[in-house]
């Protein structure tokens, strides 16, 4: 979470370059670092009272019961997989706040680490709750699961529910994800919200927590109406109101190396877009066989009215068909998100990597960056021809007085160690570095400026999940 | 920050689930007085909406007559005690004295979350109601098994006989 740290940051000459600039172009808010932290005390608090109101629900009678401690455990585990659920859709939200604060990558990683609990603590939940209220009415197991599924109330589509949330977790699993097209796994995962509102009543019709508390059930109902709100106004109002107010058009796709292409877009009102360089945006171009499916790609230079561009490298059918894209083609927008950009500087000077199709959000990002950071730019590809935009950020660092290195070839010929580093940029310190690329080289480029020193903070990524 | 975020989540959780205990202790004196004050004069509480296993619980009338008013010439007095919340739904139980005896338990307001809670109250409650006869008085041992049950019965049998002013 480095881009509330800017604010601290006075050496750095961000007033000076805005006057510099004539017509101020709107930038992407940042969050204030209380905001941040007020956002995280709450999201725990949520945790803590959810947690207490599982005990509040249970008496020692209950527990001594046959099956009490199952059906607590069941409770316990309900509640608390619910509010991890609750708080995966809030990080997937595309909340401004939240995708300042983490980045695309932070909430990726966030996404995947917080991931499999809701789900297995739901499926314990289910477990533990048939096995308890088994226990208690003196019933076999199989019989149980009957009872529950026919007579209990909302319990069959809440199963439902939980089936839809195990499947989508077994096609996440890593072996899976990989055989599947993006959008057959993105398309699944749609299903989550549905999952998530067939169980919502069974929740507060069976809930011990919830039955003969009117209170509790309301602000529980508050709270899942006003998440459902806020996914509807950030991941379909707010685009569908700046693709309305834009009315992006493709007007050319150009070539640009060994399949890459740059589309270029024009559109109205792209002054008023608040973007920042290295951001990206979901692109939805509105063809028949591609209107249903939004895809996220970097800008790959600032955008310039009435132009904007995205530079696409052909890596599964759909970046494929790109090239392919015909002049007129009108595209929606989603975006511009993360937190890749100028506003995570905390030092003058800058280094920026890029391995491959990552030197499209460095190129937008140098051309942000306060034309002073004396930028050293490393570019990774294992062909010559495949150091796209090259040219262009040759200008940029010239204009800039900075340096280029290109390092081609294979990873043994290209390598990047701690003693080539070292000579190549000497003064590592004292820069923020800036990576961008496939996953595994921003994770080991990442690994590496941390073992020659630099700190955290200084160390900002976009890695590229494919 | 991203390294002291989860001390904040931490401390956010800590605040809340003590916030929520505070709030609680301070709310579960009403239950526990609800017995002794008995200020509910009616004869038997509404019955919240249900959406499952609602209807007159087994035990006591056997044939479904309404107990007897309260207040009959013979020294007969009925009394309802306040419904009473447990974990998996709430009920209300009707104690009929005549000469500061115990004569008739019954259950007017049952209602459980699911069948299951359902079944078990129902197999109780014959039980419990035998008991209070037996001791003639809310001072029972419950049924294992049925201990939140049990818990309620009592309660609001004394809730009962403190309304009618016995005991």
């Amino acid at each position: 979470m480095s881009a509330p740290a800017v604010r601290s940051g006075q050496a750095l000459p961000v007033g000076r370059r805005r006057r510099r600039r004539a017509p101020a172009r709107p930038r992407a808010p940042l969050p204030r670092p209380a905001v941040a932290r007020i956002a995280l005390l709450v999201a725990g608090a949520g945790l803590g009272a959810t947690t207490a109101l599982t005990f509040t629900a249970e008496t020692a009678g209950q527990l001594r019961a046959p099956g009490g401690l199952a059906t607590f455990a069941g409770s316990l585990t309900g509640m608390i997989g619910t509010y991890l659920a609750l708080m995966m859709v809030l990080l997937i939200s595309r909340i401004p706040l939240i995708e300042r604060m983490l980045g695309q990558d932070g909430l990726v990683r966030w996404h995947r680490r917080l991931a499999p609990w809701p789900i297995s603590l739901l499926v314990a939940h289910a477990v533990f709750t048939t096995v308890g209220a088994a226990q208690a009415a003196r019933n076999g197991l199989g019989r149980q699961v009957g009872v529950m599924l026919t007579q209990f109330p909302d319990v069959l589509i809440a199963t439902i529910g939980l089936a839809i949330m195990c499947l989508i977790g077994v096609i996440s699993l890593r072996a899976i994800r990989s055989r599947l097209s993006r959008e057959a796994w993105w398309l699944v995962h749609l299903y989550l919200y549905l999952a998530l509102a067939l169980s919502f009543a069974h929740v507060i019709v069976l809930g011990p927590s919830f039955v003969g508390h009117p209170l509790t059930r309301a602000v529980w109902s508050l709270v899942w109406a006003a998440t459902a709100g806020l996914v509807l106004v950030y991941r379909f109002g707010l685009p569908v109101a700046r693709s309305l107010r834009h009315r992006l058009v493709v007007t050319e796709v150009r070539p640009e190396g060994p399949g890459v292409v740059s589309v270029i877009c024009a559109g109205r009102h792209l002054d008023k877009l608040p973007v920042d360089g290295g951001q990206f945006m979901f692109w939805r171009f509105l063809t028949p066989g591609k209107w249903w499916q939004a895809h996220p790609f970097s800008l790959s230079a600032l955008p310039r009215p009435p132009y904007m561009r995205l530079t696409v490298k052909a890596v599964g059918a759909y970046s494929a068909s790109l090239a392919h894209l015909r002049p007129g083609t009108r595209v929606m927008v989603e975006g511009p998100y993360g937190a890749f950009t100028r506003n995570a500087q905390v030092r003058p000077r800058a280094l920026l990597v890029a391995a491959g199709i990552g030197v499209t959000a460095l190129r937008s990002l140098l051309e942000d960056l306060p034309r002073n950071c004396a930028p050293v730019i490393l570019l990774r590809a294992s062909r010559r021809a495949d150091l796209v935009l090259g040219q262009e950020v040759f200008e940029l660092v010239r204009g800039r007085g900075g340096r280029l290195h290109a390092l081609v070839g294979d990873r043994e010929q290209a390598r990047i160690d701690e003693r080539s580093l070292r000579q190549l940029v000497p003064d590592l310190e004292h820069r923020d570095v800036f990576v961008c690329g496939p996953e595994g080289f921003v994770a080991g480029f990442v690994d590496l400026v941390k073992r020659l020193g630099v700190p955290d903070e200084a160390i900002h990524h976009e890695a590229f999940a494919l | 920050m991203m390294k002291r975020a989860p001390w904040y989540l931490v401390v956010g959780a800590v605040a809340g689930f003590a916030g929520v205990l505070a709030l609680h202790s301070r709310a579960t004196p009403a239950p526990s007085a609800l017995g002794a004050a008995g200020k509910n004069e009616q004869p038997s509480p509404p019955v919240p909406p249900a959406r499952s296993s609602t209807g007159p619980a087994p035990g006591g009338s056997p044939s479904g007559r309404p107990s007897q008013p309260a207040g009959a010439g013979d020294g007969t007095h009925s009394a309802t005690g306040a419904l009473e919340r447990y974990g998996y739904g709430e009920l209300a139980v009707r104690v009929t004295v005549s000469r500061n005896r115990i004569t008739d338990v019954t259950v007017p307001a049952l209602q459980t979350a699911d069948p299951t809670s359902r079944q078990i109250s129902d197999q109780a409650i014959p039980v419990l109601r035998l008991e209070v006869l037996a001791a003639d008085s809310a001072s029972i041992n419950g049924v294992s098994g049925a201990t939140f049950t049990s818990e309620a019965y009592a309660t609001s049998v004394q809730a009962a006989l403190d309304k009618l002013h016995l005991r």
